[in-house]
């Protein structure tokens, strides 16, 4: 009996000694004096902060809240067709959002990404290892790019460039866009001293920061700022600068060029042979998106149009000029009539179309991944075709479907597959249409023409003649880059920095609807009143979130427009 | 001044024992009105000297009624006591230990296994749902296997993670739920600072479950099996065709802006064919809750017991079994569950005696691949315009072509868990030190889970109206052959050893035990995913594709550890005075290592009124009534562990060139100074019985202030800042007070026994700080509101008019047929400073039960109700008609909905806008429920004696058989959010006990 008391007691004085019982170490994580003494997690971490460039494949699409595709819920994306946008609401486009909210309210994962970067660099004054000074640089494109984001959506926001910590009250103030400007060209001129002029889109490196790619950044940060929603004094000076950002660009990097197929530019998979893509996000079968599944509709098994598609509209169609070069549609005093001059028909609509339409919008009849598109119903409505809306909620109810990117015909279309067409940050043509916009601005037309008839020659569609100029070559311009640019990411913006907005966007979106005589088997083309917008002169930016405001206890002012 | 003549004094002895003859050791003998008073010994003897001659000794022991008895001539007394039915003898676990409930001055509520018994629910948590005053149980699903209820005691008084402690047989254990309800001896919830032997993890409240013991005695055979029926309590009514293309039609035309000239998405004649069935190809009307629900699932429920032993060794061998099946069609989805237990209790000497409980539950689950909310989305809200099935019988695919009929194709998610606890005791009576012992226990569990889930390719049939054919379409899910097995172990080690003491000096009884306790938890997980499978025939993953493109394997592990030392005082004089005092020093491991111990004290005091003689003499009525009251503090550090480091996850990759680069980011923000949640409470209140049990009151006031709770500064951190995720600080102040009150009554009349038991339990918080900065209107602050209160915007009914939309403030892209959202703070624009608190959430403030048992010759029947008031829920789903995604709606939602033919309408146009949620569709979700009924009866015993049974009783049961529901009256009212659940389900049970 002795013995098992001695045991007891002896067991419970040797717990009781265990005094390091508690001290575990994580077994699933990192801690922070490994990170910051090894070069390959350093490496990793620079990695990571490229991630806060956002990538155009999200399931809302920034081409729905502009008048490029249609949408019609009320909710998340659809705050802004509808109008009722607000500093409340603005959370629900916001990137972090499971729709992906069209990249559209960026300020929370801007500044995560930006804290990411001031940590980097305030890190890396003390690190000591190889390729040391550009990845600084690299790291110091990325803060600038992710700033020119913000820019052009707030039109001024705080500069925030050190990695605060959690005992800090720090509250901020938004800088003015020419403060931020300069604060960007500055992280521009530093990065560029230490990157490489630029990588083929077959290397290795390709999709880290460069020379070039910054140089495109610097082009479309000074187009910005010489447009009228930023320089409301329309200071020439600025266009000068654009213009010269521009023509750097092209004089330097002679590497570019444009890529003779215009639907091939975008639809190959990752990490082949590109002349004209600057820089771009790259994707692999275990890291890339589901881009086609989001878009194609029921005939793959997509489910577009549920989540109230990114289905073309009908404005969109329609500025497609014809294949002779003429515009289809001439408007006059806010009324759209057919061009007679044009040679388009408007019961048979997509015929000697720019080939830009048919490389960008699957319409009825199209011939896409071997597949005939039928989007018709027929007169008694008995029957209608595969890819009709009435046939499958998930078909847009435009009738029309997004081309740009989809995949050719070698690859699978299914949810299981994942993609890799890369996203495009900047290709040759913008630079082109960017040089093309401020030589118009400072009055040399014929170089306007020169860029723009460039890009038409690269499409097969007629190039504008010296005839064209004045507000008639600016409409022509303008709707250049719409034609070109479509679903990239610039219409939205450029609506606003062209300050066309209220006038665009608030015209109604329509879709097409095509009958098919029930007799004859003829087919009647009917553009189709789809969603009354609405767009209110303060969503030239976007609001803060009110709880932001409300943070930053009273320092932090709302966007200009959006003051009361 | 002349002194008192001195009464005469003398020695008297004598024996007490019970009716049936047997001593009583340690009765209180005491002589009346003084403190002179001793216990009785082994032998049930007593001596006692200094008493008057004509003094008068009340003798008192708990469970039995006390007696006075006069000396008068008498020097050898022969006292028997009689049994008091009222003053439950009963023990109550306490943690590491029990304690007669008379003398119990915590406050704990307990429930006997019997009394869950009588429920037919699948899981043992629903049936405690109204049982214990102070626990709060809802039920927010029906699905087998996945049916755990929401647990909290006294509401929540903490920002994160309020669910409470569990011990299961000492040690902390998952599963409560599935216990076989067979095994459960009792179910004891401590509440108050009782829980403070608990420590760190004690602040949201501890319940207690001990199983049962062998006991001495012939071996009894028990055996029990029974069948169930179940079907949800309520299905909400969605929209058939017509309504729905009508719906449709009317949020087309407000979306197009309400052009004079309209095409309708769906003509007069369309509309038509809808609403008489003619074309049930192209115009079919489905009722997709009809096409998927069973009339009932079935559910089997067994058990065998043999228990028994002998005075040095007893004995329990239990055996379980619970299955059920799915209620919808095509749905693979079964609960098959199997338990075993082992309670072995051995007295090895005089002084040492060991047990061993060793449990294991064997579980096995399928379910289906797709979350359960996508298959109630799809069964629920799929348009009534979608097939779903054709005339020839082929099965469409629905809504985004994930039928629920089709999800029987589309491979399963098996899950097999299998834990096993055991617990080894040991007690050893140090000899010579009468009440000294030793006591240890050494428990391992471990759990082993391995998960199948195996997704398989399906296809389905979709009319084509060119070809008129039916083509065959494959599923949007997989379009490939794949498994993913999820391997995952767990493993709990603890030790545990106390010395106790625990002895009698006349009239005062001390007890006293000290104890440490450590534990080391242990996790570790590995899967492995194959794609790419020739053939569905066998669902291995060595059969899979080897490419390595298909092939992907992860893992991950974790180990936490825990140390504490903790005692507990007792002591009471005569029964009446009682004191507890009890403590726990925690260390926890969530926490850096200056941070990381705790100390934990609490007091109880116990004042047994009716022991008094002022109660005693003038009231005879009462036979007992306790004061209690306690304070103390108790600990929680229910938070994510580490956060006081720095650290970096893999992940974050991106690509360059064709290769993925790996990635990796800072976790949350550290906190070096993160400690535990602190929460003091104190109780007050009184147990009553009176006439002799005809009644019985128990009631306890409580007040909780919880301090230091952890939370994030979310509200107030500019998001500018860029900080990955905040971590928890010790911010928070919330108090908790309320109180619970029971009442029973039980009486014989006749040949019919009954008893009525009704309780009811409030609890509301209130937050004292809680780190957010000021708003613009005070009314939108959280301090000074209860947990989990939302934002939202107060409507007052809905536009009727064009007039009333522009006579009054609305937020952009209102229109009429829109609820009109009142201004609260009269600024001429709804915006989001016109929300306010709303001071209610989902969980309820009070809930009650209310039971009643009768028995009449060899009829049975117990009867219970349970309900809630002081909760309101929110469902969005509820909320939503007509939208883009062509969804269906509820039936309730689109009556009397404003049109322009019904503008008097009360409810919100089709596709109505709101800027935020709005309290139109926030709902009272008060409810009282008929929770369980059975009605038993047994055979005569005369008759089954002759085949040697003991006991033979039929009886038939149910289970969530009557709501009453206050709003919520188009759906199950205890749903928390949306309705897209697994509905609660309704048993009728038929079943059979054998005793033998």
């Amino acid at each position: 009996m002795k013995k098992i008391i001695m045991s007891i007691c002896a067991a419970l004085s040797l717990a009781a000694c265990n005094d390091d019982l508690l001290d575990i170490s994580p077994s699933d994580r990192i801690s922070d004096n490994v990170v910051w003494t090894d070069p390959n997690l350093i490496k990793a971490y620079l990695t990571n902060v490229y991630n806060g460039l956002p990538h155009g494949y999200k399931i809302h699409m920034q081409s729905k809240m502009t008048d490029e595709c249609v949408c019609t819920i009320n909710f998340g994306a659809g705050i802004i067709p509808l109008g009722s946008l607000s500093p409340d609401n603005v959370g629900s486009v916001s990137i972090g959002d499971w729709t992906g909210g069209g990249n559209l309210y960026n300020w929370d994962d801007a500044y995560k990404y930006i804290r990411n970067i001031n940590l980097f660099l305030d890190k890396m004054t003390t690190v000591d290892m190889d390729n040391k000074d550009e990845m600084i640089a690299e790291a110091k494109f990325v803060r600038a790019f992710i700033y020119f984001d913000l820019l052009e959506r707030f039109g001024e926001v705080p500069i925030v460039d050190k990695a605060y910590d959690i005992t800090s009250t720090e509250t901020f103030t938004s800088s003015s866009f020419e403060k931020v400007e300069e604060f960007i060209v500055k992280d521009i001129n530093e990065a560029m001293v230490n990157l490489p002029a630029y990588y083929k889109s077959t290397d290795a490196n390709f999709g880290r920061a460069t020379k070039s790619a910054a140089q495109a950044l610097l082009s479309r940060l000074y187009l910005y700022a010489a447009s009228p929603l930023f320089n409301e004094s329309n200071d020439r000076t600025k266009w000068q600068a654009a213009s010269k950002a521009a023509k750097d660009f092209i004089d330097t990097y002679t590497q570019y060029s444009l890529y003779p197929d215009y639907e091939t530019c975008f639809n190959q998979p990752t990490g082949r042979e590109n002349s004209e893509v600057i820089f771009s996000r790259n994707f692999t079968t275990t890291n890339g998106h589901q881009n086609p599944m989001n878009n194609l509709g029921r005939r793959y098994g997509a489910y577009g149009g549920w989540w109230a598609s990114n289905g073309p509209s009908q404005n969109l169609v329609d500025d497609y000029d014809m294949k002779n070069g003429k515009p289809a549609f001439i408007w006059n005093n806010g009324v759209k009539s057919v061009n007679p001059e044009s040679g388009y028909d408007p019961q048979n609509p997509y015929k000697d179309r720019d080939p830009r339409l048919d490389a960008s919008v699957i319409h009825d009849e199209s011939v896409y991944h071997g597949d005939t598109f039928e989007m018709w119903i027929s007169s008694d409505a008995s029957s209608w075709g595969m890819d009709h809306y009435k046939q499958s909620g998930d078909n847009p109810t435009s009738g029309y479907q997004m081309r740009k990117f989809m995949p050719g015909p070698s690859e699978e279309l299914s949810w299981q597959v994942t993609y890799t067409q890369p996203w495009i940050f900047f290709r040759l043509a913008e630079i082109y249409l960017n040089y093309a916009e401020a030589e118009f601005e400072l009055g040399h037309e014929d170089v306007c023409r020169e860029y723009i008839n460039k890009i038409r020659t690269r499409a097969g569609v007629g190039i504008l003649g010296s005839d064209i100029t004045g507000e008639n070559l600016r409409a022509r311009l303008y709707n250049e880059r719409r034609i070109e640019l479509v679903f990239e990411e610039h219409r939205y913006f450029d609506l606003r920095r062209w300050k066309l907005a209220e006038e665009v966007e608030n015209r109604p979106m329509y879709g097409i609807a095509i009958t098919k005589d029930v007799a004859t088997g003829k087919k009647t083309y009917a553009e189709e009143l789809l969603v009354k917008r609405v767009f209110t002169n303060q969503m030239y930016l976007l609001p803060i979130a009110t709880s932001e405001i409300r943070k930053n206890g009273g320092t932090l002012l709302q966007t200009k427009t959006w003051r009361k | 001044m002349a002194l008192p003549v001195m009464a005469q004094k003398r020695t008297v002895s004598g024996t007490v024992s019970d009716p049936s003859g047997s001593v009583i050791i340690g009765a209180n003998v005491i002589v009346k009105n003084t403190t002179n008073g001793t216990i009785t010994d082994l032998d049930g003897k007593f001596k006692l000297e200094d008493v008057p001659s004509n003094g008068v000794l009340t003798v008192s022991y708990i469970g039995y009624k006390s007696t006075d008895v006069s000396v008068k001539g008498k020097s050898n007394l022969k006292i028997t006591l009689d049994e008091d039915v009222t003053v439950l003898n009963e023990v109550v676990a306490v943690g590491y230990g029990t304690q007669k409930k008379a003398t119990l001055t915590g406050s704990v509520a307990t429930v006997g296994g019997d009394d869950i018994k009588k429920s037919p629910a699948p899981n043992v948590g629903s049936s405690l749902a109204g049982k214990l005053p102070g626990l709060i149980v809802n039920q927010r699903s029906g699905e087998p296997g996945r049916d755990d209820p929401s647990i909290i005691i006294r509401g929540a008084a903490t920002l994160g993670d309020s669910s409470p402690l569990i011990i299961i047989d000492g040690v902390e254990r998952s599963n409560m739920t599935r216990l076989n309800p067979e095994d459960i001896e009792s179910v004891a919830v401590l509440k108050d600072a009782s829980a403070a032997i608990y420590g760190a993890r004690a602040a949201n409240g501890v319940i207690l479950v001990t199983t049962k013991k062998g006991k001495e005695g012939k071996t009894e055979f028990s055996f029990n099996f029974n069948v169930g029926f179940s079907n949800p309590t309520k299905t909400p009514k969605m929209l058939d065709a017509y309504t729905y293309a009508n719906v449709a039609n009317e949020s087309d035309w407000y979306s197009k802006g309400r052009p004079a000239s309209y095409n309708p998405l769906y003509t007069d004649e369309m509309l038509q064919k809808y609403r008489d069935g003619s074309d049930p190809i192209l115009y079919p009307n489905t009722d997709w809750v009809s096409e998927c629900m069973r009339s009932s699932a079935l559910q089997t429920r067994g058990s065998f017991q043999a228990k028994g032993g002998n005075d040095k060794m007893q004995y329990l061998l239990s055996f379980g079994m619970l299955s059920q099946g799915p209620a919808y069609n095509n749905y693979p989805e079964r609960n098959d569950q199997y338990t075993f237990r082992i309670n072995l209790n051995a007295e090895l000497t005089k002084n040492l005696s060991v047990g061993a409980n060793i449990s294991a539950i064997f579980n096995q689950q399928k379910h289906t691949t797709i979350a359960t909310w996508i298959n109630f989305s799809n069964i629920m809200i799929s348009s009534p315009l979608l097939p779903a099935r054709y005339p020839n019988g082929l099965l469409a695919g629905g809504r985004l072509g994930e039928s629920p009929l089709l999800l029987d194709q589309r491979g399963t998610d098996k899950i097999k868990n299998s834990p096993v606890y055991s617990t080894f005791t040991a007690t050893y009576k140090i000899p010579g030190v009468k009440g000294l012992k030793l006591e240890g226990s050494f428990n391992y569990d471990f759990n082993n889970q391995f998960e199948k889930m195996f997704e398989l390719p399906y296809y389905y049939y979709e009319y084509n109206t060119a070809t008129q054919q039916y083509d065959k379409m494959n599923g949007t899910g997989q379009s490939t052959i794949a498994l993913r097995d999820t391997y995952s172990s767990w493993s709990t080690m603890m030790y545990n050893f106390r010395i106790s003491y625990d002895n009698t000096f006349g009239a005062h009884h001390v007890a006293a035990m000290l104890g440490q306790e450590q534990q080391r938890d242990t996790y570790s997980s590995a899967n492995a995913y194959r794609k790419n499978f020739l053939s569905s025939s066998i669902d291995q993953i060595n059969v899979g594709s080897t490419a390595s493109e298909d092939k992907d394997n992860g893992g991950s592990g974790r180990k936490t550890a825990r140390n504490n030392y903790f005692g507990r005082f007792n002591y009471d004089f005569m029964s009446k005075y009682l004191v507890e005092l009890l403590f726990r020093v925690d260390g926890s491991q969530n926490f850096p290592s200056n941070k990381r111990y705790g100390f934990f004290p609490a007091a109880s005091l116990g004042w047994r009124i009716s022991e008094e003689s002022f109660i005693k003499d003038n009231y005879p009525f009462i036979d007992q009534i306790k004061l209690r009251t306690s304070l103390g503090k108790t600990g929680n550090d229910k938070v994510a562990s580490y956060q006081y480091l720095q650290t970096y996850s893999f992940g974050g990759n991106y690509v360059f060139g064709s290769t993925v680069n790996s990635g990796i980011y800072a976790n949350t923000m550290p906190n070096a100074n993160i400690t535990w949640e602190k929460s003091t409470k104190f109780d007050a209140g009184f147990d009553a019985s009176l006439w002799n049990g005809l009644l019985g009151a128990e009631f306890t006031y409580f007040h909780e202030s919880r301090r230091d709770i952890l939370a994030a500064r979310n509200l107030s951190i500019p998001n500018t800042m860029g900080f990955p995720s905040l971590p928890d600080e010790n911010i928070g102040k919330v108090n908790n007070n309320g109180f619970e009150l029971r009442l029973t009554h039980h009486n014989t009349v006749g040949k019919l026994f009954y008893s009525v038991e009704g309780n009811v339990s409030y609890a509301k918080n209130k937050i004292v700080f809680m780190d957010e900065t000021p708003h613009t209107e005070a009314y939108q602050d959280l301090t000074g509101r209860p947990i989990g209160s939302q934002l939202i915007y107060k409507a007052d009914g809905i536009f009727n008019t064009q007039e009333e939309l522009d006579a009054y403030p609305h937020a952009n892209g209102t229109q009429v047929g829109d609820i009109k959202i009142v201004d609260l703070n009269k600024d001429g624009d709804i915006d989001s400073d016109d929300q306010y608190r709303f001071d209610y959430t989902a969980t309820p403030r009070t809930v009650f039960g209310l039971g009643g048992t009768m028995r009449y010759k060899n009829w049975d029947m117990n009867i219970f109700f349970q309900g809630q008031s002081g909760a309101y829920n929110y469902d969005s789903q509820f909320a939503s008609l007509g939208s883009s995604n062509k969804d269906n709606a509820f039936k309730k939602r689109a009556e009397n909905r404003w049109t322009v033919d019904n503008p008097n309408g009360t409810m919100p146009r089709a596709n109505a806008y709101q800027p935020g949620n709005t309290t139109f569709f926030m709902y009272d979700s008060s409810f009282i429920r008929l929770k369980s009924l059975e009605i038993g009866y047994s055979l005569p015993k005369e008759l089954i004696s002759k085949v040697s049974i003991s006991d033979l009783r039929f009886y038939v049961s149910g289970f969530n058989l009557l709501t009453l529901s206050k709003d919520i009256k188009w759906t199950d009212p205890e749903i928390s959010g949306q309705s897209l659940s697994y509905p609660q389900q309704r048993v009728i049970n038929l079943g059979v006990n054998l005793k033998f």
